[in-house]
């Protein structure tokens, strides 16, 4: 009996990690979307307004595209690209570049 | 108390509007009192304060690592340390301007200028030692 509720538990778990982003599939979209301008792993920006994203921390990404998005952003760039990406791909941009360990961004202030 | 130089400078706005005042030759209404003390403002922003004096507002959602905002979402305040100084610019010119609309930050922003937004993305831009 116990064993089925681990087993339940289990693919709960799995599931919401699932839900929280793909990085692997986040990795293929930024390099058709993103990486032009933020570079492939988000630690590249082409211009000094471009925000680097490697290590940033995956909910702010996802708010900050959701926002584009929804236009409670208003940049005419961001907003061309994040409309065209779900909810989905938005949660595997952000799993893709939250998790990138080589980055510019850090703690020391 | 209070500061010498925001003494000063409050000293200087004081004289100036009642000089103002008196060179219309009729006693200034209260509003345009209050708009004498706003002009007032950015004469002491734009004192060349050195930037620890002003990223004092920061440190507290942007120099705890992992922090979270509470209000009005939920999520981790953004890792700014590192970022480009130039991106940290549009971000606080964009706050000021209404175009991103967090409550906190916005009223951050409102009360930097271009130099001191300058200032403090140079700070916050530096790279990791």
């Amino acid at each position: 009996m116990s064993r089925v509720f681990f087993i339940i538990i289990g693919a709960l778990l799995a599931s919401s990690v699932q839900a929280g982003g793909n990085a692997d599939k986040g990795k293929q979209k930024a390099a058709q979307v993103c990486a032009a301008c933020h570079g492939p792993d988000g630690n590249k920006p082409s211009a000094p307004d471009q925000p680097v994203l490697a290590g940033q921390y995956y909910d702010y990404l996802v708010r900050a595209l959701g926002d584009y998005k929804n236009g409670r952003r208003n940049n005419a760039i961001m907003k061309g690209f994040a409309g065209q990406l779900s909810k989905q791909d938005i949660e595997d941009l952000a799993a893709w570049f939250s998790s990138q360990t080589i980055t510019a961004l850090h703690d020391q202030r | 108390m209070a500061h010498p130089v925001f003494t000063a400078l409050l000293a200087a706005a004081f004289a100036l509007g009642s000089s103002a005042a008196l060179a219309q030759g009729k006693p200034k209404p209260a509003a345009d009192k209050t708009a004498a003390v706003q002009e007032s403002r950015p004469a002491i922003t734009n004192e060349a304060l050195p930037v620890e004096n002003f990223h004092a507002q920061c440190i507290g959602c942007h120099g705890i690592p992992g922090y979270k905002t509470a209000f009005p979402e939920v999520y981790h305040v953004p890792k700014i340390a590192g970022q480009q100084p130039g991106y940290i610019v549009a971000a606080l010119k964009a706050y000021k301007s209404g175009e991103r609309s967090h409550p906190s930050m916005r009223g951050i922003a409102a009360s930097l200028n271009e130099e001191q937004m300058k200032a403090l993305a140079e700070y916050y831009g530096a790279p990791a030692k």
